[in-house]
């Protein structure tokens, strides 16, 4: 029985909600359907009919789940945040057999894994029998390896952009004024700071953070052996059309071209009011290597020191100084 | 709640909250002891839902989206039910099986999920375990500095342990371990307060003073069988007269065992450090013993 339908918003008021993390107007009912005993979907969402997207914030994954949320038949769960459950790196000193997570239970917490998130989607999205729901779980992407091999049938969206640029990034939003720190003001929490009374440490912990991130969804990306796609924010800016027809390519989902046409546009970065765009809002730039302006000589020397191992694999043009 | 998935049945589960350097392995290892009682030592579930829930994302549980969101709490309670039941039953088979005894399910560090387990297990049996919280924090001051039990501990794991707070600045480790304090012991209060099935509060103190009254009181409150004669046996092997000396001490896993150890080894700007936390819990606990 459908008890909750995620209805379908306007752009503009999608963008908000998505932003602040807000919930549109929903209800409730009695218990949802539930995971069958074999682990797979009793109804609603098909485990092979989820596409994740991990990588970290930052990286255009709102921008890329809302125009993954138009095509009819296709939605999107925002955030869930269930990857951050299943960190294995925040136990790595537990690892006796007692552990819930031991590793000489793991077909049983797997399992358990399993129905944990398909009975989560299944209840949140009941509607889409037979559909496409897309998981936008970049704050998520730490615990992606146990997600992918509890739900190998499903797609994964490696989605990642120049750490420089994510950084430059964050460091904007959460400086005094930053759509980031208005948020958590607003939240009751304690505004970052740190971005103002010590950018280069900031830079650092965010550099660390986004190894962290991006390293798992990686590790996660390379064992997982189903659908899978590489995407990169700069491809996507470039060739927004062609990046997206070749991640549903390779994901093997099928998507008419006209939908996606519409989809594109209606979610073009020039389609965004000018005054939602700019310094300290949510929409900044959406210039790739805009970090030569935005971070200083030692910041970027920073990022790239500590993500290394990422950003030769993925933007193997050697470091700032050696491109002038 | 949600129908069973056979197996471990809720019931047998007895969960002994509060937090670390509160005597749960003394407790439960004399609780393990007696026939047709299992440990279950630190799952940490507790921890693993209630990171999420309370501390990393706790400002969204009104987030539709979110997981662990409000809106649908009676789901996710039920898989977390389902998730503790189908690991317990995976790992004790025994239990399990009809009529097959009870699991003491050692879970100070867990804690903070504390109130989600038990509202997940409304039929499980439940101990607080608390202990005076500038005992817990001069023990874990102890256990911290360099060369001790903890440090062992690591090694065995494979690392060396960092260079810990306890030694290059104490009076602020006392502050975040009487922060923990507060935040585990809170947690385990909560949902002691909420439970509405079986349950027992005990002190540290009481079980130092009289150990085999102190036990028989649990498991007469908590209503599940014991033989006398077993329960004296177990009281007797794992009474801190039984650990040979070489194994208690300084930096060692047994330190003291002495209620108000905290005078001597904590200085009195740390004890004023661990009323101002975690007075509260403290005047709640120990309204007799809540001042120097």
């Amino acid at each position: 029985m459908p008890v909750f339908r995620h209805p379908k918003v306007s752009g503009a008021a999608r963008r908000i909600r998505a932003v602040l993390g807000l919930e549109a107007g929903v209800t409730r009912g009695a218990l949802v359907e539930r995971t069958g005993t074999d682990g797979r979907s009793a109804g609603g969402v098909a485990p092979e009919n989820m596409i994740w997207i991990f990588g970290t914030g930052r990286t255009g994954s709102t921008w890329l789940a809302a125009m993954m949320e138009e095509p009819e038949g296709h939605d999107v769960w925002f955030e869930p945040r269930v990857g951050t459950i299943f960190d294995p790196q925040r136990f790595q000193r537990h690892g006796g057999k007692h552990f819930i997570l031991a590793s000489q239970y793991k077909d049983v917490w797997l399992r358990s894994i399993r129905n944990f998130i398909l009975d989560g989607a299944n209840a949140r999205f009941p509607e889409l029998d037979g559909g496409y729901l897309a998981v936008k779980e970049p704050g998520g992407s730490v615990g992606a390896g146990l997600i992918m091999e509890a739900l190998p049938e499903s797609g994964m969206v490696l989605l990642i952009r120049d750490p420089r640029d994510v950084v430059a990034s964050w460091l904007d939003a959460t400086r005094k004024g930053g759509w980031q720190t208005r948020r958590r003001g607003e939240g009751g929490r304690r505004a970052e700071s740190l971005a103002e009374t010590n950018p280069n440490a900031f830079v650092r912990r965010h550099a660390d953070a986004y190894l962290q991130h991006v390293g798992s969804a990686r590790r996660a990306y390379e064992a997982h052996e189903g659908r899978k796609v590489v995407v990169r924010y700069e491809d996507l800016r470039a060739d927004t059309l062609g990046t997206i027809k070749r991640m549903y390519g390779e994901l093997n989902v099928p998507v008419e071209e006209a939908k996606l046409v519409k989809a594109v546009e209606k979610h073009a970065w020039e389609n965004i009011p000018e005054e939602e765009k700019g310094r300290g809002k949510f929409y900044r730039k959406a210039t790739p290597e805009a970090w030569r302006e935005d971070l200083t000589r030692r910041q970027v020397k920073t990022v790239e020191r500590i993500t290394a191992p990422l950003l030769e694999e993925f933007y193997p043009t050697g470091p700032a100084e050696q491109r002038g | 709640m949600l129908e069973e998935n056979g197996g471990m049945r809720p019931e047998n589960l007895v969960w002994v909250f509060g937090t670390a350097r509160t005597g749960s392995s003394w407790l439960s290892a004399i609780m393990g002891e007696v026939g047709g009682y299992s440990r279950w030592h630190e799952p940490l579930v507790g921890h693993l839902f209630g990171n999420l829930y309370y501390e990393r994302a706790g400002h969204r549980s009104e987030d539709a989206h979110f997981i662990l969101g409000a809106r649908y709490r009676e789901l996710w309670l039920g898989t977390i039910r389902r998730f503790v039941l189908d690991s317990a039953a995976a790992r004790f088979p025994g239990i399990a099986a009809k009529g097959g005894g009870y699991l003491i399910i050692k879970e100070p560090q867990g804690s903070m999920g504390a109130p989600l387990l038990m509202e997940a297990l409304p039929e499980s049996r439940m101990i607080l375990l608390v202990r005076d919280p500038r005992d817990v924090v001069a023990s874990n001051l102890d256990a911290h500095k360099g060369g001790t039990w903890t440090a062992d501990l690591m090694r065995k794991g494979g690392k060396e342990k960092p260079p810990s707070l306890a030694e290059s600045r104490p009076d602020a480790f006392v502050k975040g371990q009487a922060r923990r304090y507060v935040r585990d012991v809170g947690n385990a209060k909560k949902a002691y307060d909420a439970h509405g099935g079986l349950k027992v509060l005990v002190r540290y103190e009481d079980l130092r003073t009289d150990t085999l009254q102190t036990m028989k009181r649990i498991y007469s409150e908590l209503e599940m069988p014991v033989e006398e004669a077993d329960l004296a046996r177990s009281v007797e092997k794992h009474s801190w007269e039984k650990i040979p000396s070489e194994q208690k001490g300084e930096g060692k896993f047994h330190r003291k065992a002495k209620p108000g150890g905290w005078r001597e080894d904590l200085t009195a700007r740390q004890a004023e450090i661990v009323e101002g936390v975690a007075g509260s819990l403290l005047r709640e606990l120990y309204p007799v013993r809540s001042t120097a």
